[in-house]
């Protein structure tokens, strides 16, 4: 699991580093690594989206009244391909022509257009005619009388004529969308009620006028507010003319196909004119204009309306032959704003009617990166986890280290009293030496006192014996209790030569009983070492009596252990412990510092698998080999007591 | 606890061989404060090499001792012309090493921690041991200074005598006459200063002349 997480936390890491690196704001590496994170899913849409139908495409044929990239149309259009290409479908073929009458108002251009679509389409075999259109339903009528005269129609149309009555006997669909005039002027009211003035500024082509009466139909609605049109002004003047209005005044943008100079315009473009230089806020009643600058409106909503009519068009392909006259006429438009105009305006959001829709506002760091900012997040956990996983491990192994210590000091503490116990007769013989003196002292001193004329002088020389005799067995009974202490390693600075000596002295006796010769080796200047007296003499005690254990077969006048101490280098101590026993075998080379491991029928095998363990806490080294004669060496070595 | 008088037993050094200096010290007071006349050594070297080897008395040693330990110094005490009874002190004794010192003829083994009751009582009848001994060293010193003196030919006799042989039986067996071997003996009893046959054997046996042997016809 744990390694799982870490594979993944790299994996993602690398891949974070090379996009930080490549570039920060991109997702391209983000969508890799998904791809790669969840790659089973990737290969099952891929299968879904590959069984595709393979019968003929359904063509529709997109007709616009007015230019077709005017921004309500271009949304219509796009949202209409959304919309019935939903379903991933590539079984529908679009082709699309616009009449731009606005700009092409003569009578003989339909004759051209519908010339010209005959021809084009003669052979194309269309199954369905759409119709998008600003002004009148004639469009409409005219096309579908010829060109496309037993076809389905669906259409779209911004304005609020009647519909001719020969369209509701064919197989037409569509959405009338009215300007919603009235529900902009009650948002202007509710959003600045200190408005007194509204200025409306519109064109004069045969569109603009249509969208002027609708305004005019409801300008004496609100009492309050007083409106002027601008409509005789060329746009250019009118230009001028908003940069000076004043505080309590809004202007409404009405369409402007065309100014009384004659000038050409698209709407939006007008709208960006004003909005640069306007003192007042713009207001709008086509979403095609929000982003040109104007603050909003209750407007029309073209990707509501593509949406719609895709809707429709999808029905009248299936229902062949289609329900005539499914005609849907949508009187209120959709609240729709700049968020940056209304931050330019001061105007809460929280003002704002709450079906309101709010475009262009920049994307929070969230919207903008989320994935990146999720993938940061994995990263993140996955690298906290990771971090504890370790921290967890560490503690345990800490732990379980600070156990094997503890276990360790308590072996070394149950070697050392069994070593202790081998000496036990040595130690009693050591200890009943001063106590035997005492004793007899004592008796002696007894008798003399005994004695007519008892000798002072030797009675007070006897007390001084017995008193030295006691320190003296006191020093063995220290010296037994101090190697029998249970105790933690403990570094002091430790003079050599009395760690050694005071081992010799405690092994003398026993060397004695088995007649060997013990002899230590010491320079007169040694430098300290670091360490633990108690534990270093354990190592001693046991290499010396390794030592004279093998020496047990030889005879007596060879029996000689020498316990040498040198300076081998600077800074190294080494203490080496030589026999002239049996040497160790070549096959048992390898394995006398295992623990567990004996030549002796009674040994324990840890002597020397402790000594190497406390002489490595030393930071020192340990290592037996055979002599040249005969016998063999254990020389450890100790790092100086550096000052 | 009065000390024992050393009138009550035959005289003799005490001899004190350890190579613990403090315990040496100790035991040779005590022994001095009982009466005894002590001379130490701290190695059983420096003992086996003293002057006056002929001093009577006994030793008390040290078993663990570095060079000769005590019972190599027994051993080697066994070798000399006066082989002085040993006892031993120890400061921890083991079953083998006792047995072992008491069959090679330890006065006593005791530790180092025995009542002095005991060390006197071991010291006492070392002493009248080696004083015995002495005694009968000496006798069979005489005893073979006066079977030196015989001539072989009363030697010959002599060990047909003890073996309970008759005159005539020795005189045939020697081919001599009768009164030749009659004269030897009386020679024999004069130089030797017996009375009868019953001592001559004693004495034979006791100078360990022709003890146990055949005699070759």
């Amino acid at each position: 699991m744990a390694r799982a997480l870490i594979g993944i936390y790299l994996a993602a890491a690398r891949s974070f580093d090379q996009r930080l690196t490549r570039h920060l704001a991109g997702t391209t590496a983000l969508i890799f690594l998904m791809v790669a994170l969840f790659s089973p899913l990737s290969d099952c849409l891929a299968e879904a989206s590959g069984g595709a139908e393979t019968s003929q495409p359904k063509k529709i044929l997109m007709l616009f009244s007015e230019a077709r990239d005017l921004p309500g149309n271009a949304m219509m259009e796009q949202a209409v391909r959304a919309e019935m290409l939903k379903g991933g479908t590539n079984q529908i073929e679009f082709f699309a022509e616009n009449l731009d009458a606005g700009r092409f108002s003569d009578a003989g251009q339909y004759v051209v257009f519908k010339d010209f679509l005959e021809r084009k389409y003669a052979g194309k075999n269309l199954d369905l005619v759409m119709v998008f259109m600003a002004r009148d339903f004639g469009l409409v009528g005219e096309l579908t009388a010829t060109v496309v005269s037993n076809l389905p129609v669906v259409f779209v149309a911004i304005n609020e004529l009647e519909l001719p009555a020969e369209l509701t006997r064919r197989r037409v669909a569509g959405i009338v969308q009215h300007f919603d005039v009235e529900g902009t002027i009650k948002l202007i009211f509710h959003l600045q009620p200190a408005t007194r003035r509204l200025v409306v500024i519109g064109g004069v082509s045969k569109t603009d006028r249509l969208t002027l009466a609708r305004i005019e139909a409801v300008d004496h609605l609100l009492d309050n507010i007083a409106f002027e049109y601008w409509t005789n002004r060329p746009i250019a003047e009118v230009r001028r003319a908003v940069a000076a209005l004043p505080e309590d005044t809004v202007v409404l943008l009405s369409t402007v196909q065309r100014d009384v100079s004659g000038q050409q315009f698209y709407t939006s473009q007008v709208g960006q004119m004003l909005a640069a230089s306007a003192s007042a806020p713009i207001y709008v009643l086509s979403a095609g204009l929000i982003g040109s600058g104007a603050l909003g409106g209750v407007v029309v909503d073209f990707d509501s309306l593509g949406t719609g009519a895709g809707r429709l068009a999808l029905r009248a392909l299936e229902e062949h032959p289609a329900r005539s006259n499914a005609i849907e006429v949508r009187k209120t438009g959709t609240p729709m704003f700049d968020w940056r105009a209304l931050q330019r305006w001061g105007l809460k959001q929280n003002r704002l009617p709450a079906n309101a829709t709010i475009r262009y506002r920049p994307r929070s760091l969230w919207e903008e990166h989320r994935s990146l900012i999720l993938s940061a997040l994995l990263i993140l956990l996955a690298q906290a986890i990771t971090i504890a996983g370790l921290l967890a491990q560490r503690t345990h192994r800490r732990k379980a280290e600070a156990e094997i210590q503890i276990q360790r000091m308590e072996l070394a503490h149950v070697t050392r009293v069994s070593t202790v116990g081998q000496l036990a007769a040595a130690l009693t013989h050591e200890l009943n030496q001063p106590l035997g003196a005492i004793l007899r002292n004592a008796e002696a001193a007894e008798m003399f006192l005994q004695h007519d004329r008892p000798d002072l002088v030797e009675i007070r020389a006897i007390l001084a014996d017995i008193r030295k005799d006691d320190q003296r067995a006191g020093e063995v009974i220290e010296r037994m209790r101090t190697l029998l202490k249970r105790r933690n390693l403990e570094s002091k600075p430790l003079d050599l030569r009395e760690v050694v000596m005071d081992t010799v002295d405690t092994l003398q006796h026993d060397a004695l009983a088995r007649r060997v010769k013990l002899t230590p080796e010491i320079p007169a200047q040694l430098p300290a070492v670091r360490g633990d007296r108690v534990h270093l003499q354990q190592v001693l005690l046991n290499l010396i009596l390794n030592g004279m254990d093998a020496m047990k077969a030889c005879p007596k006048d060879e029996r000689r252990l020498v316990v040498r101490v040198r300076e081998a280098k600077p800074g190294e101590i080494e203490v080496s412990v030589s026999d002239g026993g049996t040497g160790i075998k070549p096959e048992d080379a390898a394995r006398v510092f295992e623990s567990f491991f004996t030549t002796k029928p009674e040994g324990m095998g840890m002597g020397l698998a402790i000594s190497r363990t406390i002489i490595e806490a030393h930071g020192g080294k340990i290592r037996g080999e055979n002599n040249p004669g005969r016998g063999a060496t254990f020389t450890f070595t100790l790092p100086a007591n550096e000052k | 606890m009065s000390p024992p008088t050393v009138t009550q037993s035959p005289s003799g050094t005490v001899f004190i061989v350890d190579d613990d200096a403090s315990f040496l010290k100790s035991v040779s007071r005590l022994l001095r404060a009982a009466g005894y006349p002590v001379q130490t050594f701290g190695s059983a070297k420096s003992f086996l090499e003293r002057p006056a080897q002929e001093v009577p008395g006994c030793v008390v040693a040290d078993l663990q001792m570095p060079g000769l330990n005590g019972l190599e110094l027994q051993a080697a005490l066994e070798r000399t012309a006066n082989p002085l009874p040993v006892i031993f002190m120890t400061g921890q004794g083991d079953i083998p090493t006792t047995v072992h010192a008491m069959r090679k003829g330890a006065e006593d083994f005791l530790t180092k921690l025995a009542p002095k009751e005991d060390l006197f009582a071991a010291v006492e009848r070392a002493l009248r041991r080696n004083f015995k001994e002495g005694q009968q060293r000496r006798r069979r010193h005489e005893l073979h200074g006066a079977f030196d003196a015989l001539s072989a030919r009363e030697r010959e006799v002599l060990g047909h005598v003890v073996r309970g042989r008759m005159n005539k039986e020795i005189a045939a067996d020697l081919n001599i006459n009768l009164r030749t071997v009659k004269l030897h003996r009386t020679n024999l009893t004069r130089k030797l200063k017996v009375q009868s046959v019953a001592e001559l054997t004693r004495l034979a046996e006791e100078a360990g002349v022709f003890r146990a042997a055949p005699l070759q016809p």
